[in-house]
C-alpha cells in the first residue's frame, strides 16, 4: 500500500475487493429461524440478550430461507425432516453456510445405534461448514463455531485468478 | 377402589371378554432364574371382545373409567407368539386406575379399534399400527402418525431389521 499511501485526499479509503466483500459477508451472517430439538433451546439462548449473537451481526434470525445466509442445524435430524432440510437448503441464496450444532446433527449422537429413523449426520443431506461438539453445546461453543465460520469467510476469495496458461 | 375391588366389580357385572388377571409378584427365593414380576396389576381381556369390555368399563357406574390415559402395545420377545395391547384407564370421579391387557397373536394381529368408546385412542392406535403392524379394525384414520408414509417395516417389533438406506440417504 505504500505506493499509494498519502497520495489521495482525506476520506478516501483504499482496500482490496476481496477484503471488503468478505468483511460485509462475515459481519452479517443471518441465520434461519429453524430448530429441531434441545440444541435449539441453546441457540435461542445465544440469540437472546445475555449472549447476544447480534454482536457478530448474526442475530437477525430470518423466518424464510430466501433471506438467510446460515442454516444452523440445531438438533436431531430424522429421515422425515431430512428431505425438508434439503429443500430449505436449496431455497437459500448463495453464498450459504451450514452449521451442524451438537452431537445429533454431527453424527447421530445418542441415536446412532438404535435410532431407526435418525440420520447419522446432517452432512449426508447437505454440505456442512462447521461442526460444533456438545450435547447440547454451551452457548459459548455456538459462538466459537460462528467465529470459525467467520474465519472461513475471511479467508475465502471472491475473485479468482485465471488459471495460468500452460 | 383398589385393584381387587375393580376386579371383583368386573366379575360381578360379568364384563365381556374378561379372562383373568395378572398380578405382580416377588421372585421365588428357591429359583434363581425367577425374577418375579414388577409393575402394574393387569386385567386380561379376550381381544375379540376388546371394545365391548372397554365400553363396560366406561359406562358402569361403579367403575366409571371416563378417560383412556394410554394405549400401547408390547412385543415381549422374538419367541413369544403374542403381542400385548395395553390400555390404561382412569376414573377421575372414583380416583382409581386400571391397566388392561389383551394378548394378540402375532400371526393375526388385528383388534377392533377403541375409538368408538374412547376418542383419545385414535392417535395411540395410529402409533401402535405403524410401530407394531397391528391393524385396528374400524379406525377412522389409519395413516402413519410419526413415520413417513412410505416407511417399510415395523420398528418396535423385536425381529425388526434396520433399513440400509432411505431415499438415497445411507443408514450405515
Amino acid at each position: 500500500m505504500s505506493l499509494i499511501e498519502n497520495r489521495f485526499e482525506d476520506n478516501l479509503l483504499t482496500t482490496k475487493v476481496d477484503w471488503l466483500i468478505n468483511w460485509a459477508r462475515l459481519s452479517s451472517i443471518w441465520p434461519m429461524t429453524f430448530g429441531l430439538a434441545c440444541c435449539a433451546i441453546e441457540m435461542m439462548a445465544v440469540g437472546a440478550a445475555h449472549h447476544d449473537l447480534d454482536r457478530f451481526g448474526a442475530g437477525a434470525f430470518r423466518a424464510t430461507p430466501r433471506q438467510a445466509d446460515l442454516m444452523i442445524v440445531a438438533g436431531t435430524v430424522n429421515f422425515k425432516m431430512a428431505e425438508r432440510i434439503k429443500r430449505l437448503y436449496d431455497q437459500m441464496p448463495f453464498p450459504k453456510y451450514v452449521m451442524a450444532m451438537g452431537a445429533c446433527a454431527t453424527g447421530g449422537g445418542p441415536y446412532y445405534k438404535y435410532g431407526y429413523t435418525v440420520v447419522k449426520g446432517v452432512d449426508r443431506v447437505v454440505p456442512v461448514d462447521v461442526y460444533i461438539a456438545g450435547c447440547p453445546p454451551r452457548p459459548e461453543a455456538l459462538m466459537e463455531g460462528l467465529m470459525k465460520l467467520q474465519d472461513k469467510i475471511r479467508n475465502s476469495s471472491v475473485i479468482r485468478k485465471p488459471a495460468r496458461p500452460a | 377402589m383398589d385393584f381387587q375391588g375393580i376386579y371383583d366389580r368386573l366379575r360381578a357385572v360379568d364384563a365381556p371378554g374378561l379372562t383373568g388377571c395378572d398380578l405382580p409378584r416377588d421372585a421365588d427365593p428357591e429359583d434363581k432364574k425367577d425374577k418375579g414380576r414388577a409393575g402394574d396389576a393387569f386385567v386380561l381381556v379376550d381381544p375379540a371382545q376388546w371394545t365391548q369390555f372397554l365400553r363396560v368399563c366406561r359406562d358402569d357406574e361403579r367403575l366409571g373409567f371416563e378417560q383412556l390415559v394410554d394405549l400401547t402395545a408390547t412385543d415381549p420377545g422374538k419367541d413369544d407368539e403374542n403381542f400385548w395391547v395395553n390400555a390404561q384407564l382412569l376414573s377421575l370421579r372414583h380416583k382409581h386406575r386400571l391397566a388392561v391387557k389383551a394378548l394378540l397373536p402375532k400371526g393375526a394381529a388385528t383388534i377392533a379399534s377403541a375409538t368408538a368408546v374412547y376418542r383419545a385412542a385414535q392417535w395411540h392406535e395410529r402409533e401402535c399400527g405403524e410401530m407394531f403392524g397391528i391393524t385396528f379394525a374400524g379406525h377412522p384414520d389409519p395413516r402413519n402418525i410419526l413415520l413417513p408414509d412410505d416407511w417399510a417395516g415395523y420398528p418396535l417389533r423385536k425381529d425388526y431389521e434396520f433399513p440400509k438406506e432411505y431415499h438415497g440417504i445411507s443408514c450405515e
